[in-house]
């Protein structure tokens, strides 16, 4: 049932961090930028979720690129299941890194929607934490909540949708790593109303914790992400 | 050998969460096709432990017959029959009485021609055990039906309904229908619940909160009194579904909201004739002018078949006894067993903090529900498992439904069964402690 269905124009990506938190978010407020046939999951009436990734790809991630940090908005939707059964299904909306060349393959190649270049990114290993900023002011900081994480080797399968020129455009996305995930309950963190967030308002809100997963800080995990195909 | 260390050796199904089977985009209902393959995979492997068919009463013994023919024997902690009362003699002498004379179901709306004088007897006997005066009560077909209509009758598109973040399904669904503005507040946190209602427009607009006496995931007590103090304070009227308490808590079994002082200052309580009654369906008790016009205005009432007349004088019979000194009795004895259920398991499971006659054992990852939901099984035990999305990840847990009918020898060797599978599936205290 996890078997992907396209793994056409496949790219490995290696990375030694990810950490990802799933906010809840009231659904109106994101409704409109999800385009037809998706739709937000909501795991409570009125409560969908927002979810930021972040990444540190070490040296040679991608060809001859230096080690740079990546951060990922999505909103949690809808998947297809004839592909197979994901994890989740995001439908991004920002994508920000320290790299230019990284940022401008994404565009080009993976068609996501390119904010820009961060300034600052802090990575935190004990306790983990990170933070982003760019000229703009700071974006956000995620801390991980749960005191004492149980890593296990394992694999997720998401499905990465991605609106480009009026199209939707999907991708079957494997993650291996040593990972845990959990909804401990509590602070996670401080998102500012900033353009990353592409016009949500999540500032002065106490930003919930629906879940969080982790990769084992500093362990190497691997991102398979084939080229996105035509959806609709 | 624990199982629960290493994921890796655990069969692909074990992956799947019921979330992910809930929707999928597109108009091939791909959902459908890959929840009946996961399905037939846990079948393949003689592992569905789902709905089998249960080849006689819910006793505290009970014969069940699972996918592959093959009958057991089991001890059973996984039915609401709290006091006894489904398979009680005098219960069932009343129901075929009921039967004989009304014949096998009401066939009609209640509002409309499904009423019968034995449904009217059934309000009177609720009215008489609460003993409030002036109250009145409207039947359900189903607790479901009782939370949804009641719920959705009460406040409309405009208003608000404030739900415990923890609330019965029934409850949620209710609260969806009725169009009102949904807010959520942590689990019998009434500083939080504060909070919520501070932030609403009390002066101009209707305001439902629901809770509940007590919750089945964690088998706590709903804060009824602290709760009921908030609500006065924003002009909010309270809903309490006792739907696990109801003829077990409080000194004359009227729920949480007498044990807690404040059943005349709540506005509704429902209850469910599915658990302690020993029935099925369920009701609203509340000030006679609101059961009146639920009785009207409910949609799940209006549109669906009376109550049936057997079960109607079963019903009746039961209340009877459990408003009496057998009540009484029953109420003192599931308690004590109980308290010592608890005290078999205490220090070998982590048993949350239930005070209740339904004990969660909490054995944590999701990932080994199917497989400890059959050992269960083939070590005798007739159980409930609970896992993500109804409980966080993390902390599934196995429930317990403690009944009054239970004998020691019983609850010795359910102990004893899921102490034996802690050690196999590596959930003791112990090994978590390592």
């Amino acid at each position: 049932m996890t078997s992907n269905k396209n793994q056409e124009g496949l790219i490995v990506w290696n990375f030694d961090f990810a950490f990802t938190t799933f906010y809840e978010i009231e659904t109106d407020a994101i409704e409109h930028l999800v385009s037809k046939p998706l739709t937000p999951i909501e795991v409570a009436p009125g409560v969908s979720l927002l979810n930021l990734i972040a990444f540190n790809f070490p040296e040679g991630a991608l060809g001859s690129l230096p080690e740079f940090q990546e951060l990922i908005l999505s909103l949690i939707v809808t998947p297809d299941l004839s592909r197979g059964v994901p994890k989740s299904a995001m439908y991004i909306l920002s994508l920000g890194s320290t790299n230019q060349e990284h940022l401008d393959h994404c565009a080009s190649y993976y068609k996501l929607p390119v904010f820009g270049q961060f300034s600052r990114v802090n990575i935190q290993y004990d306790p983990l934490a990170v933070e982003y900023e760019d000229h703009h002011g700071p974006i956000v900081s995620m801390k991980n909540i749960h005191p004492r994480p149980e890593y296990g080797e394992g694999e997720r399968y998401f499905q990465a949708f991605v609106k480009d020129a009026g199209d939707i455009y999907v991708a079957d996305v494997l993650m291996k790593g040593s990972l845990f995930e959990h909804q401990q309950a509590g602070e996670a963190g401080k998102m500012w109303n900033h353009p990353f967030f592409r016009g949500i308002d999540v500032d002065g809100a106490e930003p919930v914790s629906f879940m969080q997963m982790l990769n084992r800080p500093g362990s190497p995990g691997q991102q398979f992400y084939p080229r996105p195909e035509k959806f609709t | 050998m624990p199982m629960s260390p290493n994921k890796s050796k655990l069969p692909a199904y074990t992956d799947y969460t019921y979330d992910m089977f809930m929707s999928s985009t597109g108009k091939d209902h791909a959902e459908i096709t890959q929840f009946n393959q996961w399905r037939e995979e846990v079948i393949a492997a003689d592992m569905y432990t789902f709905q089998i068919p249960h080849l006689g009463a819910q006793r505290p013994n009970v014969s069940v017959q699972r996918v592959s023919g093959e009958e057991l024997d089991l001890i059973s902690f996984a039915n609401y029959n709290y006091l006894g009362y489904s398979n009680h003699h005098e219960v069932i002498a009343a129901a075929k009485q009921a039967l004989d004379m009304y014949g096998l179901g009401a066939t009609g709306s209640p509002v409309l021609n499904g009423t019968f004088r034995i449904h009217e007897l059934l309000e009177e006997k609720i009215i008489e055990f609460f003993g409030m005066p002036g109250y009145g009560v409207s039947l359900f077909s189903s607790g479901y039906g009782a939370n949804l209509g009641v719920v959705s009758s009460f406040v409309h598109k405009g208003d608000y309904v404030v739900l415990d973040r923890l609330s019965h399904a029934s409850l949620v669904d209710g609260a969806v229908l009725s169009q009102a503005t949904i807010k959520l507040f942590k689990h019998n946190d009434v500083d939080h619940l504060d909070r919520v209602l501070s932030r609403l427009d009390h002066k101009n607009t209707r305001i439902l909160i629901c809770t509940e006496g007590v919750y089945s995931a964690d088998g706590d007590t709903g804060h009824v009194r602290d709760i009921v103090r908030v609500a006065k304070k924003y002009g909010a009227a309270v809903l309490v579904d006792e739907a696990h308490s109801l003829l077990i808590a409080g000194e004359n079994g009227r729920g949480v909201a007498e044990e807690q002082g404040v059943l005349e200052e709540v506005d509704m309580i429902i209850a469910t004739f599915s658990k302690s009654f020993g029935g099925v369906g369920g009701c609203l008790f509340a000030r006679e002018p609101l059961t009146n016009y639920v009785n009207w205005y409910a949609r799940s009432r209006m549109f669906s078949c009376a109550l049936d007349p057997a079960v109607t004088g079963g019903l009746i019979k039961a209340l009877e006894l459990a408003a009496g000194p057998d009540g009484k009795t029953r109420r003192e004895r599931i308690q004590s067993n109980a308290d010592y259920m608890r005290s078999k398991l205490q220090g070998h499971v982590d048993i949350g903090s239930s005070h209740s006659w339904i004990i969660p054992v909490i054995y944590g990852d999701e990932h080994i529900s199917i497989p400890l939901s059959d050992y269960l099984q083939r070590e005798g035990l007739d159980t409930s498992l609970m896992a993500f999305p109804a409980v966080p990840k993390n902390q599934s847990r196995i429930r317990l439904f403690v009944t009054s009918e239970h004998t020691r020898d019983q609850l010795d060797q359910g102990a004893e069964s899921i102490i034996k599978a802690a050690e196999h599936f590596g959930f003791l205290l112990k090994d978590k402690k390592t």
